[in-house]
């Protein structure tokens, strides 16, 4: 019997709570459209009036405005990545032809391979790729493990300590280059070395130079990285920590097994502009590096040389309109990985930035 | 045996250092000690040598006697080219960077709306921070001005300033200012350069923006607030704190951009060996721009609206 009851209740409740048809709308022609329009605007002020009507004009217009500007700014942005691949693969002599704007009348991938060859891209690559990868896995490590201890720790001192991070954002690099130049020139941490070996030990032209301060989570722009992470560690509730103390979680635990899910799309951010920085940068390289070659550093100096790497001839008798092809075939081919890991993970890129706590200040 | 046992809250703290401490120990080798030794050879006649730079009292060769603050005298009165690159990339910055932020907050609505193809737009938008800061940036822009083929003859030509001064004349003004119209010329024939400065900026409006409370933009919307509106009354108050840290970090990027006349210029220096005189500069310039950086923040700060 009892059970009847409810049976009875639950359908009458999901008889009361079922979606209700919208009843139908008749079909109107434009003419009696026109016509209530006309009757609705009747019932109006002349000042709703007014305001009705600049809204849909401006409702109407704004979309086309919009896809103007959106389609003119974007090609301003391709435009020179699209004359990259076009002066890339045309021949030297299409370069001096006014009337060849887009589209090579001598398709050539003979100036890739050339370049190639001059910057011993294989190497050159391999050595980018490795300085990259280690630096930038090192520096997230570091800087988030840097930015939870300024984010969720209170502790004598913490405002200077801070105040720190903020001067290494400020700071910029060329203030402290020569100083650092002369630490890893003559490398002698706490003076043993030179105690044993009566002699220092060069750090340049190593990559350790760049491992060692991205090691310390101060790498390029690790001030930078700090501070995002403890924005992102900041918004994080207190009850998580809490609770996983009273589990019994160390404060390391609490921090890997916790926190560090809780601040992926933080992690992939930070990750990704850290491997772009790493990747272009050569203000800081060329002071470490002379003979360790990356791309962006090849890449600066190509201009310079570029005539001795191709013809072996500092002199070579070449327009300078020609050597474009050659700059932008270097070009093409140094960008292309980032590039391609621009496009694979651009999503996380633009929404991880959004969400990764930059807004709360 | 009661003092053994620390406080919950103390125990923290001290976990608060051992988080913190790899940094600290970076920070004082490859931070804090260059910065006072560089501060140090700004004051000096550094030579370098092996193991550590030589350094000796700075001599004034006029007088013959000490002059600590000679590497400073130098940059600013003998040397040929510092103060003018600091006079010409203060004046760049003090035209960008209103150029910048109120550009980058209008894409930054742009394509906070909904339409199709956002995520393409938001990606573009999203390249020069991919490319920007290498060399292959300066290599293109370079190259597209020998082809003849720069931006200013591409895309400006409607903002030239002859058109703006036709406008104005047709508006009825005559000979309004030179001046005015060089400045426009200048911003608009690099616009290039300036969609290209803007990617990070973006980014932050975007953030900002979509962290506008949805009750804001009902309550609005009720009002019958039109998007102008919505503009100045909500956008504008919710996104000004981003305003400023846009400001700062435009003013930061543009001073530490190693493509900047005065870093070039220190570059070159620093390749003679001058260490003294290069940190003088580095010095004298950080000191500059700290300046302009505390009174921008000083004036716009009083202007954020703070929503707590």
């Amino acid at each position: 019997m009892a059970m009847s009851g409810i049976k009875d209740v639950i359908s009458d409740f999901i008889d009361k709570n079922k979606p209700q048809k919208k009843p139908k709308l008749e079909k109107l022609s434009r003419m009696e459209k026109r016509e209530r329009y006309k009757k609705r605007m009747e019932c109006l002020t002349p000042e709703e009036q007014a305001y009705l009507r600049r809204k849909q004009f401006v409702e109407a217009m704004w979309p086309i405005f919009r896809g103007l500007i959106v389609f003119g700014l974007c090609f301003i942005i391709i435009y020179p990545l699209l004359y990259m691949i076009t002066a890339a693969f045309r021949t030297r002599a299409d370069m001096n032809d006014p009337t060849i704007m887009w589209i090579p009348r001598h398709f050539t991938t003979s100036n890739i391979k050339d370049v190639v060859k001059a910057m011993e891209f294989g190497k050159t690559l391999g050595n980018t790729l490795k300085l990259n990868i280690v630096c930038s896995v090192l520096q997230v490590l570091t800087c988030a493990v840097t930015g939870y201890g300024f984010a969720r720790y209170n502790f004598k001192g913490k405002n200077i300590l801070f105040f720190i991070v903020i001067m290494m954002i400020i700071v910029p690099p060329q203030i402290i280059l020569i100083p650092l130049y002369m630490f890893f020139r003559y490398f002698n941490p706490l003076g043993i070395y030179y105690m044993i070996k009566g002699d220092y030990y060069s750090l340049i032209d190593k990559a350790a130079a760049m491992y060692l301060p991205a090691l310390t989570a101060n790498g390029l722009r690790a001030g930078l990285f700090i501070y995002l992470f403890r924005q992102s560690f900041r918004g994080l509730p207190k009850e998580l920590e809490d609770a996983a103390a009273l589990d019994g979680c160390s404060p390391l635990t609490t921090f890997a097994r916790v926190m560090i899910p809780n601040a992926g799309s933080t992690f992939l951010t930070v990750f990704l502009l850290s491997v772009v920085w790493y990747w272009n940068d050569y203000y800081v390289s060329t002071s470490f590096f002379m003979n360790y070659k990356t791309l962006a550093l090849t890449l600066k100096n190509l201009s310079a040389n570029i005539k001795v790497l191709l013809f072996g001839d500092a002199n070579a008798q070449v327009n300078t309109r020609e050597i474009i092809v050659w700059m932008e075939a270097a070009c093409l081919i140094s960008i292309t990985p980032i590039l391609v890991l621009y496009i694979l993970l651009q999503k996380n890129f633009t929404e991880g930035i959004a969400r990764s706590g930059l807004t709360g200040m | 045996m009661k003092k053994l046992y620390m406080s919950y809250e103390r125990k923290k703290g001290l976990y608060g250092y051992g988080f913190i401490a790899l940094w600290f120990v970076g920070a004082l080798m490859f931070f804090i000690i260059p910065l006072l030794q560089s501060f140090y050879y700004s004051f000096h006649d550094v030579a370098p040598e092996v193991g550590a730079p030589a350094i000796k009292d700075l001599i004034d060769n006029s007088t013959g006697k000490v002059n600590i603050f000679l590497n400073y005298k130098n940059a600013f009165m003998t040397d040929p080219n510092f103060r003018q690159y600091l006079v010409a990339s203060l004046k760049d910055m003090a035209l960008d960077l209103p150029v910048i932020v109120v550009f980058s907050l209008f894409v930054a609505i742009v394509i906070n709306q909904n339409f199709r193809g956002r995520t393409f737009a938001r990606a573009v938008f999203f390249l020069p921070v991919i490319i920007a800061t290498g060399p292959v940036y300066a290599i293109i822009t370079g190259d597209l001005e020998t082809s003849g083929n720069n931006e200013a003859a591409q895309f400006s030509t409607m903002f030239e300033a002859d058109m703006v001064d036709q406008l104005l004349e047709f508006v009825g003004i005559y000979g309004f200012s030179a001046t005015f119209t060089d400045m426009l010329t200048e911003i608009t024939s690099d616009i290039l350069n300036l969609v290209w400065k803007c990617g990070i900026q973006i980014i932050i409006f975007l953030s900002a923006l979509q962290g506008i409370p949805t009750s804001a933009r009902e309550a609005a919307g009720i009002e019958g607030a039109t998007s102008w509106e919505f503009f100045w009354k909500i956008t504008l108050p919710y996104i000004s704190p981003m305003i400023l840290v846009n400001i700062v970090y435009t003013i930061i990027d543009a001073f530490t951009d190693p493509t900047n006349q005065v870093m070039e210029r220190l570059l070159s220096v620093q390749t003679e060996w001058k260490y003294g005189l290069s940190a003088a500069m580095a010095w004298s310039y950080f000191g500059i721009i700290l300046v302009v950086l505390g009174i921008i923040f000083a004036i716009i700060n009083k202007l954020v609206w703070y929503d707590d």
